[in-house]
């Protein structure tokens, strides 16, 4: 009995017919209470766009307003496999290495020379490419030097369209993330990278050689405009071929840049100035 | 106060005294229909036949003797048949059943359903990928931390509250005085069996219900059984149908104050009276608490919204394309995300606070959630005896020169004095002081007179301590004139007299003094004294006698004559010899004096209390054992019969009606006696308390005082009861609060009651109800408040599931605001003051006026939730933006943004980030929504401080509302700022500045608030008070 009277009650909430009354309301009721909300949402709609567009007015538009969290410049390889920070292909399974040969090819598409040349103009080197605005005058759009994919001589993927993968002497090509300013090296001495075994690997890291020489970010690629500044800005980048690595085991490897003026990053960053991944060449045929 | 200074009829002993420790054997578990009907048996009338039986029939009933008593084989074979001579006492809860209450009651479910939610979410995770996040796993310990640490908080509270109940409990072994086979035995109470002849002499308590046999003197004191006042004398004649008030009765566990009496026990154990009451009352079933049934209705609220949200949203989810199992955790998270961690502690904390405020104040609240049902109370029913009245009988009025003079009765003598110059005041003086067998114990001198223990008749002590205050010493007045002679008290000839030497030493006459029964004295007197002359008793002296007489009667008060004579020198010369048993004196032709009236008069405190308890909307009902009289004079004297207002009989009297023709609806106020309440049918006592405003029921047992709880109950009112008596405890434990008083109550009543008034003070209840009114609106703020940042905690999940953007706040933020900043606000909302004279308005209605309720939900959860929501994303979006992800790249980012292996991720500038610096910025953005959810919270505790007034007539005194402020600014401060919070909770140092972020939206909230006061205050009843007055 008990039950059925709340069943009624129930019933009678969601619709009562002797006072129309839907969920406890009339229609006007409800019609009152949502145009209040509308009313009401929609001026704070208007609010906080009002308070976004006062704040967006305050930026700059060609530098971030803070940096501090980019002082040490995120470094990152190429290939990348999906999700994993390991490269590991068998030199007798063409389609365990082509995918990285592809993502290289892709990846250095933008610096082909022809490219390059058309887009940005040659720099002297060894120096800082600054193009200071003079007061308010914004001396946009920036140039850029060009970075030729030449430069990476045998990792460049033109004379040996595999990087050496298919030789068991792979290219990774490193990459230091853009920041906008960033002047890395100072008193004229370019950053550059070196790569390293890890604890009890470095027995197995065999030879390395770095393109350009010497694993150099030359300092006319700096300092970096933005985006919108600096429309076809060319990221620099350092290729490492690794000429005698063990094969068949893990090899853990760690690439770091080498300036005089980026402080160590984080501890809990693992990317940040430095980079690390897994290399393993597997030799056996089946 | 401590139990020592007790007054002389206090009830601190009870029948606890006799009951045994080894509980659990003796109980027989019963089916439960047959519980019920016990049940139902227990609610009838005592069924003692035994007082309208010869002592014969008695003795036959039980195989005993009226000479040798039961024979020792009897005896044992009964004790046996019948178990011990004690009661059962009342089933004690185990610790860790109560442990487990705390642990699992009320709001505790919710928080334990998040947890389970929570660790179930964590499950699937960790079954379905290979890195689960933790947060869903430590959410579950913190919510179940919460849980079992507030558990342990309140179990410890009321396990304090618990002990001072302990010491209350004073096991002293009892013994009784048997004779079995003709020998006087003492034996231990417990081997009393019926049909044992048992003997009780003045001071002793009885043993077990006995039928008197014969009495000398005997008088008991039956005032933790029916409430009455005096001691009733105790005879072997049937006086009464009723057992209770028959003469020949005496009860287990009552006192018996003076003489000597011989009976047969006729019911012993569970079986007695109070064994049957005290049965009744442990058998009650109590009902939730209102705060406990209003904290159920909001977790239906609260668990609506979550399940609504939660469900909307997963069904977004997989519109959105997310898997069922995705969907899954987020319908959990957002579910979790709904439950105020913070709430279940600083409603326990509320409430203790207020427990522990009104602990000052003398109430002692045994049950948290009783703290609150004082406020919500809609009736009080009141005992008399001890609770209104002082429970000590003293001079109220006296008469003489043909005039009524009123005494002082208050407790601290602050009252009126009259005048006492008049030579018959002095005579009469004389009469009271010597003509009374009353004094002081001895050792007491330094306690005010009132206070002192008298050993004597209740009003014997009374006149005692009048004649005292008034005149002075009464043992030198007794030194002066040396008693020769005297006849005591009996009922035959209902005077008492005695002869004395007078104090002048040249005057050899003897003064003879006599009180007794007005009209006995009268008859006996000759002249009267009038302005310290004699004059002769002429009719009209004999009319004004009677008038004086019947007002003073009317007013329920206890009348006593008194006369005096000088014997002529020449009949009775120095030496005579009075012979008291053959009379051989005068005893008639006396001087009249005058007639003095005692009443247990009401406490000073209690007029001021019904009143303030009757302007708060409460219904004050007197239920009492006592006569209708004396209730109904007392009902006036302390308001509950207020001025001006009249029963059925005082119409009919006044207009000299019989009163079957008077409407009953004229009559506002009533007095109901209890043989007639028995009559009544269920619809006819609806109809008294309905239509009644004013009640007093008299000469109740008992089981018609819980009738009478019940019958309120069952019209919706949240009843108190309060009382001392065993009589009362039923009654205490139905009620939806029981009030016990601390020094005279009984420890039965003082078990069954929720609330313990320590200085026994009535006033103490206004308190209380003062107290649980404020907490009541003062949650509703504080749950408000809380409630509030819990939709700047939901959104930001919402809007990571929905348009995929960085999360804006995590876990250990939320919990940091929950159980961190948040806590202290909250609670120093309890410290609130009242917006208006909270006394002054009717109780709340149980059924509408709710602590949580839809419009709460909809200004918290609806609109400034929703401010509070916005400030929070506008320091999210700008710190990101400052950090060169504008808005516009953020919708979709989300599946790059937290992909550990791209460290590359490009900016609105060009910039690139690793992962690690993006998350760096993500939980800065989490500690900055955290800070501006602390800035909203400034401006939502200071809106929450009204509900209808503005803060600028409510004003900025809750010191701890300040300190509130601060603190929570500190902490959040602390947290942002203290070196190495970024590796312990993941958040970072913030730029000054964005601090500021949300400013603009505390502000809009305090205007927002403002205005909707504003508006609420000039349109009562308008659509804005209908829709967002909570």
């Amino acid at each position: 009995m008990a039950k059925d009277g709340e069943k009624g009650e129930w019933k009678e909430f969601i619709w009562n017919p002797r006072t129309r009354e839907f969920l406890g309301r009339t229609a006007s009721s409800w019609g009152l209470i949502i145009l209040f909300y509308i009313v009401f949402y929609i001026f704070l709609a208007g609010l906080f766009a009002l308070t976004m567009y006062v704040m967006l007015q305050t930026l700059d538009d060609h530098k971030p307003t803070w940096q501090d969290r980019l002082s040490t410049p995120g470094m990152v390889i190429r290939p990348k496999a999906d999700e994993t920070f390991e490269i590991v292909y068998n030199i007798h399974d063409t389609e365990s290495w082509d995918m990285y040969a592809q993502a290289l090819d892709k990846f250095l598409g933008p610096y082909n020379n022809s490219a390059q040349a058309q887009k940005n103009d040659e720099c002297v080197p060894d120096k800082h490419f600054l193009q200071e605005d003079s007061g308010d005058v914004k001396n946009n759009p920036k140039r850029s030097c060009q970075f030729n994919r030449t430069f990476l001589e045998e990792c460049s993927g033109i004379n040996d369209r595999y990087y050496g993968y298919h030789e068991g002497k792979p290219c990774i090509i490193i990459k230091l993330n853009r920041v906008i300013g960033m002047l890395p090296g100072k008193d004229g001495q370019a950053p550059f990278v070196t790569c390293g075994a890890k604890r009890e690997d470095s027995e197995k890291i065999g030879e390395l050689m770095y393109f350009p020489p010497n694993g150099t970010f030359n300092l006319m690629y700096y300092p970096y405009y933005g985006k919108k500044a600096q429309v076809n800005y060319s990221q620099p980048l350092v290729a490492v071929k690794f000429l005698n690595v063990t094969t068949n085991q893990d090899v853990n490897i760690e690439c770091k840049i080498n300036a005089n003026n980026i402080p160590l990053g984080n501890e809990r960053d693992k990317f940040a100035g430095r980079v690390s991944f897994k290399l393993r060449i597997n030799t056996n045929t089946n | 106060w401590n139990t020592e200074s007790k007054p002389n009829y206090g009830r601190s002993d009870s029948y606890r005294v006799a009951t045994t420790q080894d509980k659990d054997d003796r109980s027989p578990k019963k089916k439960k229909g047959a519980a019920t009907k016990d049940m139902d048996d227990l609610k009838k009338e005592v069924p003692i036949t035994e007082h309208k039986m010869s002592v014969e029939e008695v003795c036959r009933k039980f195989q005993t003797d009226i000479v040798q008593g039961l024979t020792n084989a009897k005896a044992a074979e009964f004790l046996i048949r019948d178990g011990p001579n004690a009661l059962t006492p009342p089933p004690t809860t185990p610790e860790w059943v109560k442990f487990c209450r705390q642990l699992f009651g009320g709001f505790s479910i919710l928080l334990w359903t998040g947890a389970i939610l929570c660790f179930l979410a964590y499950a699937i995770q960790a079954a379905t990928e290979e890195d689960p996040a933790g947060d869903n796993l430590y959410l579950g310990i913190v919510l179940t931390a919460v849980v079992v640490i507030t558990g342990c908080f309140s179990y410890f509270q009321e396990a304090k509250s618990s002990k001072i109940m302990e010491s209350f409990k004073n096991m002293v072994p009892q013994q009784a005085l048997v004779i079995r086979e003709g020998e006087k035995v003492q034996i231990n109470a417990e081997e009393v069996v019926a049909g044992d002849l048992i003997e009780v002499k003045g001071g002793d308590r009885i043993p077990a219900d006995i039928r008197v046999v014969s009495a000398h003197g005997c008088k008991v004191d039956n005032s933790s059984l029916t409430g009455e006042s005096e001691p009733q004398s105790r005879s072997p004649d049937c006086t009464h149908d009723n057992p209770l008030e028959t003469r020949n009765v005496a009860f287990f566990s009552t006192n018996c104050v003076e003489g000597t009496a011989r009976g047969i026990v006729i019911c012993t154990g569970d079986r007695t009276v109070m064994g049957r009451i005290a049965t009744l009352t442990s058998g009650l079933e109590t009902g939730k608490t209102p705060i406990a049934k209003e904290i159920e209705h909001f977790i239906h609220i609260i668990t609506g919204v979550a399940v609504f949200l939660g469900v909307t949203f997963f069904i977004l989810a997989i519109i959105l394309g997310y898997s069922w199992l995705e969907a899954v955790i987020f319908l959990i998270g957002i579910i979790v995300a709904n439950v105020p961690e913070g709430l279940l502690a600083t409603v326990t904390v509320c409430l203790t606070l207020t427990a522990k405020r009104m602990a000052k104040k003398n109430c002692l609240v045994k049950n948290l959630e009783a703290v609150e049902t004082l406020g919500s109370t809609s009736t009080i029913c009141s005992d008399k005896t001890g609770t209104l009245t002082q429970n000590r009988m003293t001079v109220a009025h006296m008469w003489f020169d043909n005039q009524i003079h009123e005494a002082d009765t208050t407790e601290d003598q602050s009252g009126a004095s009259f005048d006492k110059s008049s030579v018959t005041w002095i005579g009469l003086a004389r009469v009271a002081g010597l003509c009374n067998r009353a004094q002081f114990k001895a050792g007491q001198d330094s306690l005010p007179i009132l206070k002192r223990d008298v050993a004597g008749d209740a009003s014997e002590s009374a006149l005692l301590k009048c004649i005292e205050l008034s005149c002075g010493s009464v043992r030198a007045m007794r030194d002066r004139n040396k008693k020769v002679a005297e006849i005591p008290f009996n009922s035959t000839n209902k005077y008492q007299l005695s002869v004395h030497e007078t104090e002048d030493p040249n005057d050899n006459r003897y003064l003879l003094v006599m009180k007794g029964a007005p009209e006995r004295i009268l008859d006996r007197c000759s002249t009267i004294l009038l302005q310290g002359k004699e004059q002769p008793m002429d009719e009209e002296m004999k009319e004004a006698f009677q008038n004086a007489y019947m007002e003073l009667g009317g007013l329920g008060e206890r009348v006593l004559g008194f006369c005096h004579v000088m014997l002529p020198e020449d009949q009775y010369p120095k030496g005579f010899a009075f012979d008291t048993d053959d009379v051989n004196f005068q005893t008639d032709n006396l001087c009249f004096v005058g007639l003095m009236s005692m009443i247990d008069p009401p406490r000073a405190a209690v007029p001021d209390a019904v009143g303030k308890c009757r302007s708060a909307g409460i219904k004050v009902i007197m239920v009492t054992g006592d006569h209708p009289i004396t209730a109904k004079a007392i009902a006036k004297g302390v308001g509950i019969i207020s001025e001006g207002n009249e029963t059925v009989e005082d119409i009919a009297a006044r207009l000299n009606i019989p009163v079957s023709q008077v409407n009953p609806r004229d009559a506002k106020a009533c007095v109901i006696h209890g043989t007639d309440l028995k009559d009544l049918s269920q619809d006819q006592m609806d109809d008294i308390l309905r239509n009644h405003t004013e009640i007093v029921f008299a000469r109740t047992s008992p089981q018609q005082k819980l009738i009478i709880v019940e019958g309120c109950q069952r019209l919706g009112a949240i009843v108190a009861v309060t009382g001392d008596g065993v009589n009362d405890s039923p009654a205490l434990k139905k009620a939806d609060i029981g009030v016990a008083m601390g020094i005279s109550g009984s420890d039965v009543s003082k078990q069954a009651a929720d609330m313990i008034l320590l200085d026994d003070n009535f006033a103490s209840i206004v308190t209380g109800v003062e107290e649980g009114r404020l907490i009541f609106d003062n949650l509703k703020k504080s749950i408000a408040y809380t409630l509030t940042s819990n939709i700047p905690e939901i959104t930001p999940f919402l809007l990571f599931i929905i348009v995929n953007i960085p999360l804006p706040l995590g876990t250990i933020t939320i919990l940091c605001i929950d159980l961190g900043t948040d806590m202290v606000p909250a609670i120093s909302l309890a410290y609130e003051a009242a917006e208006s004279d909270i006394m002054k308005r009717q109780p709340r209605n149980p059924f509408r006026d709710k602590l949580v309720n839809e419009r709460l939900i909809s200004i918290a959860y609806g609109q400034i939730g929703m401010i509070q929501a916005l400030g929070g994303f506008f320091a999210y979006f700008v710190i990101l933006a400052e950090n060169g992800f504008l808005p516009s790249i953020l919708v979709g980012i989300r599946l790059n943004w937290d992909d550990r292996s791209v460290n590359d991720l490009e900016d609105s500038y060009g910039q690139q980030w690793t992962y690690e610096q993006r998350k760096i910025v993500e939980f800065t953005c989490h500690t900055a929504f955290f800070v501006s959810i602390v800035v909203v919270q400034w401006a939502d505790v200071i809106i929450c401080k009204t509900r209808r007034n503005s803060v600028f007539q409510q004003g900025m005194r809750n010191k701890i509302l300040i300190f509130g402020l601060f603190e929570e600014t500190a902490l959040a401060a602390f947290l942002s700022y203290c070196p190495g919070m970024d590796v312990a909770l993941r958040m970072y140092p913030l730029k000054p500045t964005w601090w500021f972020c949300a400013f603009p939206y505390s502000f809009l909230i305090f205007v927002y608030d403002e205005v909707r006061k504003l508006l609420l205050r000039r349109n009562p009843g308008g659509w804005v008070e209908r829709e967002t007055y909570y």
